[in-house]
């Protein structure tokens, strides 16, 4: 290294200096012509604008909890009331309304579209008197704490497309994930969690497979990656020290190789070393903040009847809602938890009872409960799928039993606290639940709404990897002003 | 020079001279012909000769005098070329430049500034070409002169610059142009959207100084007064406003505004001239006072700073760096609110490792800190004094702290807090009273603190804009329980088994049987931490509490398992597709679980026979072999099972034989343990195992005629 150095310096001398200066003032020169922006500052700035770590502007929200509904529940059975597909029960599609939607392959070539109302009845709930389905009846209670988005659309058609473009901005799976970019942005509250978990729940329903590249820090520090907290003993995996090893061994240990690690950076100077003594520290201390997160036992009774008694079953949804509180309240920035078993491409009222009945009251109940501790206001919660389904029915239509197939065009999620307006509903469908009429918010819109709420210009929150800089939203997305407080 | 040549410059020079005069005190009276008035447009071409051609007569008249010079001859006549050359064509470019003034269009200080300026150019350049040869003329004078000249030049030229460019034409690109952005929701339409529009592309040609067309963009009064061709716009007409045809014709046309070669305007610039003027061209209104779905409204929206991040200023300074970095630790996190704002953020963890330093410590940025999160953490009421002395506090969670009523009083003196989260801090109604003083309070979370609604009136009576949040309320209908869960890891003992029935709600009784009938809240076992089973048992249990509803009745079986062989081997093979683990499946003490494909069975179509080994030899009374009867998967009990024993694989006798009943039609899947009971017990080191399937199946069976599969998972040997 050091010869490296010397011999550098003896390269230069004045007349090389004075010989490369020209070239250098002469390129320069030529630079700026090429890029306009070059000696402006504005380059640097553009730069400078974004430090990571800190917010652009004051936060509305400081945490993230994003309850995804994996598999994309019916907006028609949950919340876009539509009298209109009942009143036209069994009656064709009309081509109009399906413009130039292309279907999936499998209803494509199904020879009719009977159009297919809700099973389930609405009724209007809270000041806001939304509508809002008999399958959530807990939601419905806190109407007007939500802001429901009935204009939601995406590009893709397919669950691990439209998933990844939920979860990541793009939808082919190398980018990081939203969560891994909040990490990433704002850092972590607390040292001794991740800045960024994932706990995962099964109901009964039909279901998709979620898989670790949706929470995947992609191109980004691998300290952004989601850390995925499991139901069981072992809630992460190999955070526990093995058999026989104490306490004061781990901390000898950790001590000689970060030592040892310091060395190899002193030589190397690469900074992945640095994050990964981090990440060992961070292990170690997240070995005594873990269990007490995960310990439910102190709960009262008041919140086990909020959630639901099933809060108490490792695994359950209403038990990760229950962990989901606690991750947030202890400063976890952005907790993902995914319910499976909403893709009812048959047999949909049936199994959507049930998976209604899996999330309605620990959904509602996790609103209530930041609530009522003062932290609605600064803890963001989503709730909904990778899309929406369609207005007619798959297969074959029957009075009780129908399914529904993929449909990107429409469809509804709801947002509460983080600064999100309560109490409203936001953009509009045609009557047959088919198309946007009002106000589309499209996934980069939403996901810009989301960084802005946390204090993050979406603009600005970059990374710039293989000679291109990255965005959540790619070179697309505006902030949805009108849900905004 | 010959003196016919000089002779007609001075005469020229004085009359040009004396025509300026004629034209500055005419003044406004003096009208020019229409013929003069190209001459009057060349001023902008000619300006350039003087100020080359005196710059450098000037440059040589000021070193005139130097020794090295006075004497060049050439130098000296040069210089007097120089100077009656510059002197005439500023002479010429000064009338020119009077003549052009009177066009219309040309007012303002900048104009007056560049006029009398250039005037003096033209007269003290003519003074001094005058004066140059005269007796008393020195060194001191001709450098006066010189740099007067100078000076009225540049002068003159900057001002005639601003005439032609605009105002800081020069310096502009390099200037803070970065005006503050406006947030949506104090911004006007006339002052922040439609005004910045004129500005960059109107007033270069309709400012005060140059009103082209009569027109001047820069003011109310102006706008609404209109130009020579008459009022800019109808209100509420955009289509017949002359404002916005001139934009909206053709680039080629003479009348398009602006002009060809001057900036033009976007479409979006053009859109928003049309939905102003088509709002009836209000100068007073606010952006938010538009309908949210005015278009106008929309587009302005899109370049103003939106309303949510305005961001509350801080009067106080940013806390030093350092201080920041060293109050940063595992368990304290200190971090800016956002970039640039002096405000911080607090955050403490760790029940285990706080103490009252962890707040004292934060005195170097007591200023700064306006949010503290202290959400569980046994902070004491003594330590809140710490905490009072934040004196900027917006935000405080105390949540769940060891903090009680008393401690409230010294909180009084935060003056800006406006959110305390006081959950799970045990309050009477007295202590909500101390909240009163702080007035600045707006929202207040107090769920699971014992106290009522009601009990917040009167300081709700006080401070009008609280919000208090009490939470969840038991509405009292009775929730069910979860069902009880076994702790136990194994299910399957040699001696005792100490049962560990559970359940995760608290003050849960569990009631239990073991005589397979379902479990009641009165008469069936209440399960208590210490029972042991001795023998296999299938327990049934549910749970109870008072005010909710039971559990359902769960069932689990444990299984004794007295002598667990030392070697097993297979006689017969199992079928490939459910061979296990191999024969050691059996032993392993793993039961197989409900699911039959899933490896942990052993399974055939033929009898299948394991041979069993002991290193010592036991005293055997009985054989359980646990099995699956699924007849929907055409899974019967085995038809019969023989076991045989002895001292070793020869000298085997036949111990016990159990046959099955014939299977039915309805009956229902289920993990059977078959026993195979010994008439006397007997000591055997060697068994051996047969089971055999059901030959064929019952006609009422879709696989009727075929053979049954026959499934086990686990032996027990007592």
């Amino acid at each position: 290294m050091e010869k490296d150095f010397l011999e550098s310096r003896l390269n230069i001398n004045r007349r090389r200096f004075l010989s490369r200066l020209s070239l250098g003032i002469g390129s320069a020169a030529l630079g700026s012509l090429l890029i306009p922006d070059l000696f402006s500052g504005k380059g640097e700035e553009a730069e400078a604008d974004f430090i990571a770590g800190i917010p652009n502007f004051a936060p509305k929200a400081k945490r993230v909890i994003y309850l995804f509904q994996d598999g994309a529940p019916s907006q028609l059975e949950s919340f876009d009331y539509k009298p209109k597909l009942r009143e036209m029960m069994g009656q064709e599609l009309p081509p109009s309304v399906r413009g130039n939607q292309i279907l999936t392959g499998m209803t494509a070539k199904q020879a009719s579209f009977p159009l297919v109302g809700s099973f389930y009845d609405f009724k209007q709930y809270g000041e806001s008197r939304a509508w809002i389905s008999d399958l959530f009846p807990h939601i419905g209670k806190i109407a007007d704490d939500i802001c429901i988005i009935r204009s939601m659309n995406t590009d893709a058609i397919n669950h691990d497309p439209a998933l990844t473009f939920f979860q990541t901005g793009a939808q082919q799976g190398n980018r990081p994930s939203m969560g891994s970019w909040v990490s990433y942005g704002l850092g972590s509250e607390n040292k001794n969690l991740p800045a960024f978990t994932v706990l995962l729940s099964k109901g009964k329903g039909n279901g998709q497979g979620v898989y670790s590249k949706l929470w995947s820090n992609g191109f980004l520090d691998s300290i952004h990656q989601g850390v995925q907290f499991s139901s069981g003993e072992d809630p992460i995996l190999y955070l526990n020290d093995p058999e026989g090893l104490n306490r004061h061994e781990r901390r000898k240990m950790l001590d000689n190789l970060a030592a040892l690690n310091d060395i190899n950076y002193k030589e190397f100077g690469d900074p992945e070393i640095n994050t990964k003594i981090q990440q060992y520290e961070m292990a170690y201390r997240m070995q005594t903040a873990v269990p007490e997160i995960m310990d439910v036992s102190k709960e009262s009774d008041d919140i086990v009847k909020m959630y639901g008694p099933e809060c108490l079953i490792p695994g359950t949804y209403a038990a990760n809602c229950l962990l989901a509180r606690k991750l947030s309240e202890n400063g976890v920035r952005f907790v993902q938890l995914y319910h499976q078993g909403w893709d009812q491409h048959n047999n949909l009222p049936q199994e959507m009872a049930g998976q209604a009945k899996d999330v309605d009251q620990a959904s509602a109940a996790l609103v209530t409960d930041l609530k009522q501790r003062g932290l609605l206001d600064e803890t963001l919660v989503i709730w909904g799928g990778e899309f929406g389904r369609t207005n007619y029915s798959q297969g074959k239509l029957d009075a009780a039993n129908y399914g529904r197939d993929h449909h990107p065009r429409c469809f509804s999620v709801w947002m509460a606290g983080g600064g999100i307006k309560p109490g409203m509903v936001y953009g509009e469908s045609d009557e047959f639940g088919y198309n946007i009429v009002k106000d589309p918010v499209h996934v980069h819109d939403f996901h810009a709404t989301i960084l802005n709420q946390l204090g993050i210009d979406h603009t600005k929150l970059t990374f710039k990897s293989q000679g291109r800089r990255y965005r959540l939203t790619d070179v697309a997305g505006n902030v949805v002003k009108g849900i905004i407080t | 020079m010959k003196s016919s040549h000089k002779g007609f410059a001075d005469g020229a020079l004085f009359a040009l001279n004396v025509f300026i005069l004629v034209l500055l005190l005419a003044g406004n009276s003096l009208v020019v012909p229409q013929w003069l008035q190209p001459a009057g447009r060349l001023h902008p071409l000619v300006l350039h000769f003087p100020i080359v051609i005196l710059m450098l007569a000037m440059l040589m008249e000021f070193f005139r005098f130097r020794p090295e010079f006075v004497d060049e001859k050439l130098y000296q006549s040069f210089t007097n070329y120089l100077l009656v050359l510059g002197a005439l064509f500023a002479s010429v470019t000064v009338i020119m430049g009077l003549l052009l003034s009177r066009e219309a269009g040309y007012e303002g200080s900048n104009l007056q500034w560049h006029k009398w300026f250039g005037v003096g150019v033209a007269f003290v350049g003519y003074g001094v070409y005058l004066i140059r040869n005269r007796e008393r003329y020195t060194a001191t004078i001709a450098k006066t002169g010189a740099i007067v000249t100078i000076f009225c030049l540049i002068m003159a030229g900057h001002f005639g610059g601003n005439i032609t460019h605009g105002d800081d034409f020069v310096f502009g690109p390099i200037m803070d142009k970065d005006k503050k952005q406006v947030p949506i929701n104090e911004a006007l339409v006339y002052r922040d959207v439609i005004a910045p529009i004129f500005e960059a592309k109107c007033q270069s040609c309709h400012n005060a100084d140059k009103t082209k067309g009569g027109l001047k963009l820069t003011d109310e009064e102006s706008i609404l007064k209109g130009g020579k061709k008459g009022k800019l716009f109808v209100v509420g007409n955009p289509q017949i406003s002359l404002l916005l045809q001139r934009i909206h014709l053709p680039e080629a046309e003479k009348k398009h505004m602006p002009p060809i070669g001057k900036p033009q305007l976007t479409d979006e610039e053009k859109l928003l001239l049309y939905f102003w003027v088509k709002n009836n061209a209000d100068f007073k209104k606010k952006v938010i006072d538009l309908p949210a779905t005015d278009s106008l409204r929309i587009i302005a929206s899109s370049f103003l700073k939106p309303a949510e991040s305005t961001e509350e200023t801080y009067d106080f300074s940013a806390a030093s760096e350092s201080d920041i970095k060293k109050l940063n630790n595992n368990y304290r996190v200190v971090y800016p609110l956002a970039a640039e704002s002096p405000a911080l953020a607090v955050n403490i963890y760790n029940k285990s490792t706080f103490n009252v330093k962890a707040l004292e410590e934060l005195s170097p940025i007591s200023k700064q800190v306006v949010s503290l999160d202290l959400n569980k953490m046994p902070v004491k009421d003594a330590d809140l004094k710490a905490v009072a002395k934040l004196e900027n506090l917006r935000r405080l969670v105390l949540n769940f702290s060891d903090v009680t009523g008393k401690g409230l009083k010294e909180l009084g003196g935060l003056k800006n807090l406006r959110s305390l989260s006081l959950a799970g801090v045990k309050l009477t109604p007295a202590d909500i009273k101390q909240l009163s003083a702080i007035k600045s309070l707006t929202e207040l979370a107090v769920w699971d603190t014992g106290l009522k609604p009601a009990d917040f009136h009167s300081l709700q009576a006080g401070n009008k804009q609280l919000k208090v949040l009490t939470g969840f309320k038991d509405d009292g209908k009775p929730v069910k329980l979860t069902n009880p869960e076994l702790k136990n890891k194994a299910v399957i003992f040699s001696e005792s088994y100490p049962l560990q029935l559970t359940n995760p709600i608290k003050g849960v009784d569990i009631r239990y049987t073991t005589d397979n009938s379902a479990p009641d809240s009165a008469r069936s076992l209440l399960y208590k931490r210490g029972t042991v089973l001795t023998q296999s048992t299938v327990i049934k249990a549910r749970a109870y509490k008072q005010g909710w509803i039971g559990s359902d009745t769960v069932q689990f079986n444990v299984y004794k398992c007295r002598y667990t062989p030392d070697s097993v081997l297979f006689i017969t093979r199992p079928d490939d597709k459910y061979k296990g683990d191999g024969a050691k499946t059996i032993i392993d003490k793993e039961l197989g679980g409900t699911s039959f494909g899933n490896g942990k069975w052993l399974a055939s179509q033929k009898d299948l026979e394991m041979m069993m080994w002991f290193n010592k030899p036991i005293e055997m009374h009985f054989l359980e072999l646990n099995t699956m009867r699924n007849i929907g998967s055409q899974i019967f009990l085995a038809a019969a099972i023989e076991v045989w024993g002895g001292p070793d694989k020869d000298h085997l006798k036949l111990l016990s034989t159990l046959k099955t009943a014939t299977p039915h039609k309805d009956d229902p899947f289920g993990l059977v343990p078959l026993t195979c009971k010994l008439k006397a017990a007997q000591t055997v080191s060697c068994l051996k195992i047969v089971a055999k399937p059901l030959k064929t199946v019952p006609d009422w069976h879709p696989a009727k005629g075929k053979p049954g599969w026959v499934f086990m998972d686990e032996v027990f040997i007592n």
